[in-house]
């Protein structure tokens, strides 16, 4: 009983219960959904909003939102191609680049959150407001497809059996796991989430602390761009905008306020398999796309009144 | 007598005072538009412009009652469908157009004040339980009318969406409206809830009952802007709505709402609506590509929130 009532106090646990509940349940009952292939290309699927959420994460501990990683998503599936010089066979250069503009464009809405002060949330919409207009104008509003080696491999390969993608979601996870809980800088973060006046006060830099962070979530949101770009082979305008709502939700079903200063990675990566394995289980039912969409909202709904409920304030 | 009436206009004149700057830009906007386009000037260009404004100027005010109240509301797009869809599908019922208004006015109802009672009873935050809600109002609308169609009668249609300035006409009566809502308990408590929920709970305010009935107008305001959209159209599309989500926040914030609740004015939602209606309209005119648009709607809203925090700051140093 008593472990019960720890993993209901413990949200990364819990979300990863119910994903092991929910695997088991449908596996046993669903013909092909606990085959290897299927649950493969279930991870693969989440790789991709685990990444793009782990900037989320990082923006949201620290009380902020960062609504412009699906516009950034777009950006980069759209300019890769058209950035990757010819004269470099392996493509790395134009994922460096790629990734130094993505990068640039969270670095601009830190800049825009820390010196004009302007709220997160409304620095990051009128960003992708922003990027909305000049991808079509930039773009032209066509899809471009992808010849960069190293991005089909990224979407392609599967070294020893396992999809490059989850490889990098893993690489990713341990990364971010220790930045918040091993680095100092992890520490800050909570500590802006939590009291950002106490936090100046103890000599955090909130101002160089929030440039990181956007810039961190552009880095992320463009990793997230480029690895779509190799599993879908093609980019166009509106590529990204399914990944916004999605990484939003996966931070949430972890545990992780959205008022900021509590939560972890732990539980945004069972938060991501949750979110696919379920709109894949809604997409088996075979429902009208009223009923389906219906099924996700009151999915998020009850989830979030089991795992994501704020203390009294 | 004479001084709550003096203590009355000096409220007044000290909540106008942090919207001059949008009032000028508003009027600069208004003149340049009537300029580029004299018909704005009769009463057949007054009323085409006012109802190309009035569904906008219905969201912001919806969306400006959940900033004031210390939450955020994305599901004002999918909102704003479910009335179209529902106006769509009903008039042409045995109720006829009336059946239809009270169907509509009836859901707007509910839904907002069922997503308040999650918000405020369950305590959990607006952004993700609207978040949630978009998806099921979005589902409802696809099942009620999977695509575009539905009827509104001819006159219907004409009435509101005519040659006459009635839209205006309903957006002077919803101000009016606002104006005695805030003068009752629960209205004024929007505001000092918003401000600081702790507080205004001593102070003897039902906090949760407030932020109810918050989202319930709001939920009502975003219907009947897609009531008039389908009135707009001619029939009922259950997506028609999406842009108004972000639009909603972008007029809010234009005109100078605070995002953590319980600063900013009713008026200055509405002259943010304006100045974003008449900036896509001249944008328009002057033959800008649409996709500008949301380049130029970036850095504005931008620009709108950064100058007076900056100059604040200014002023605040020496």
């Amino acid at each position: 009983m008593n472990a019960v009532k720890a993993a209901l106090r413990n949200p990364p646990l819990l979300t990863f219960v119910l994903v092991a509940l929910v695997w088991l349940v449908a596996g046993l009952t669903l013909r092909g959904f606990g085959a290897y292939g299927h649950l493969r290309y279930l991870l693969e699927l989440s790789a991709v909003i685990g990444i793009v959420a782990a900037g989320q994460t990082l923006v949201i501990l620290m009380g902020g939102i960062d609504l412009s990683v699906g516009a950034v998503i777009t950006v980069t599936a759209i300019l890769l191609p058209l950035i990757s010089p010819d004269f470099d066979p392996t493509g790395g250069i134009g994922i460096v680049l790629t990734l130094a503009i993505a990068s640039g464009i969270g670095f601009i809405n830190g800049a825009g959150a820390a010196y004009l002060k302007v709220p997160p949330i409304i620095m990051t919409l009128a960003m992708a407001t922003f990027l909305q207009g000049m991808l079509v104008i930039v773009a032209g509003g066509s899809a471009v497809s992808v010849t960069n080696a190293t991005v089909i491999w990224l979407g392609q390969a599967r070294p020893f059996g396992i999809p490059a993608g989850v490889l990098l979601w893993i690489a990713v996870s341990i990364v971010m796991l220790l930045i918040i809980h091993r680095m100092p800088a992890g520490a800050r973060f909570l500590a802006l989430g939590a009291n950002p006046l106490a936090a100046r006060l103890s000599g955090v830099s909130v101002t160089r602390n929030t440039l990181l962070l956007f810039t961190l979530s552009g880095f992320f949101a463009g990793l997230a761009g480029i690895l779509i770009l190799g599993m879908n082979r093609q980019g166009y305008v509106g590529i990204g905008d399914p990944y916004l709502l999605t990484s939003i939700a996966a931070v949430v079903l972890g545990g992780t306020s959205i008022l900021g200063g509590r939560g972890t990675y732990a539980g945004t990566i069972p938060g991501a398999i949750l979110l696919v394995t379920t709109t894949a289980l809604i997409t088996v039912v075979n429902a009208s796309p009223g009923w389906r969409s219906i099924m996700f909202g009151a999915l998020i709904l009850g989830l979030l009144l089991i795992s994501g409920r704020e203390a009294r304030r | 007598m004479s001084v709550p009436a003096n203590l009355y206009l000096a409220v007044q004149r000290r909540r106008n005072r942090g919207l001059t700057g949008l009032y000028l830009v508003v009027a600069a906007f208004l003149i340049v538009y009537a300029f580029l386009f004299p018909g704005l000037l009769s009463v057949n260009g007054f009323s085409k412009f006012t109802q190309n404004w009035f569904p906008l100027a219905l969201v912001t005010m919806a969306q400006a009652l959940m900033l004031l109240n210390g939450g955020i509301s994305l599901a004002i797009g999918p909102m704003v469908s479910l009335g179209a869809v529902i106006a769509a599908v009903t008039m042409g019922g045995p109720f006829g157009v009336v059946g239809g208004l009270l169907a509509v006015a009836a859901v707007g109802l509910f839904i907002g004040a069922l997503t308040g009672g999650i918000v405020a009873y369950l305590r959990l935050p607006a952004i993700i339980v609207t978040l949630a809600g978009s998806f099921i109002i979005t589902g409802v609308a696809l099942i009620l009318l999977p695509r575009p169609g539905g009827f509104i009668p001819d006159w219907f249609s004409d009435l509101l969406a005519g040659h006459t300035p009635v839209a205006f006409g309903l957006l002077v009566l919803l101000l009016i409206g606002w104006k005695l809502y805030i003068a009752t308990p629960l209205g004024l408590g929007i505001y000092a809830a918003g401000d600081n929920p702790v507080g205004a709970f001593r102070s003897g305010i039902p906090v949760e009952r407030v932020k109810v009935v918050a989202f319930a107008i709001s939920g009502l305001l975003a219907a009947l802007a897609g009531l008039f959209v389908a009135a707009q159209t001619g029939s009922g599309d259950p997506v028609i709505g999406t842009p108004f989500t972000l639009n909603s926040i972008a007029g809010t914030v234009l005109g100078g709402v605070a995002f953590l609740g319980g600063k900013g004015t009713m008026r200055g939602a509405i002259c943010g609506s304006l100045l974003l209606s008449v900036m896509i309209n001249v944008m328009f005119f002057l033959g800008f590509p649409p996709v500008a648009q949301y380049v130029a709607q970036g850095l504005i809203i931008v620009g709108a929130v950064a100058i007076p925090q900056l100059t604040s700051q200014w002023r605040a140093k020496p």
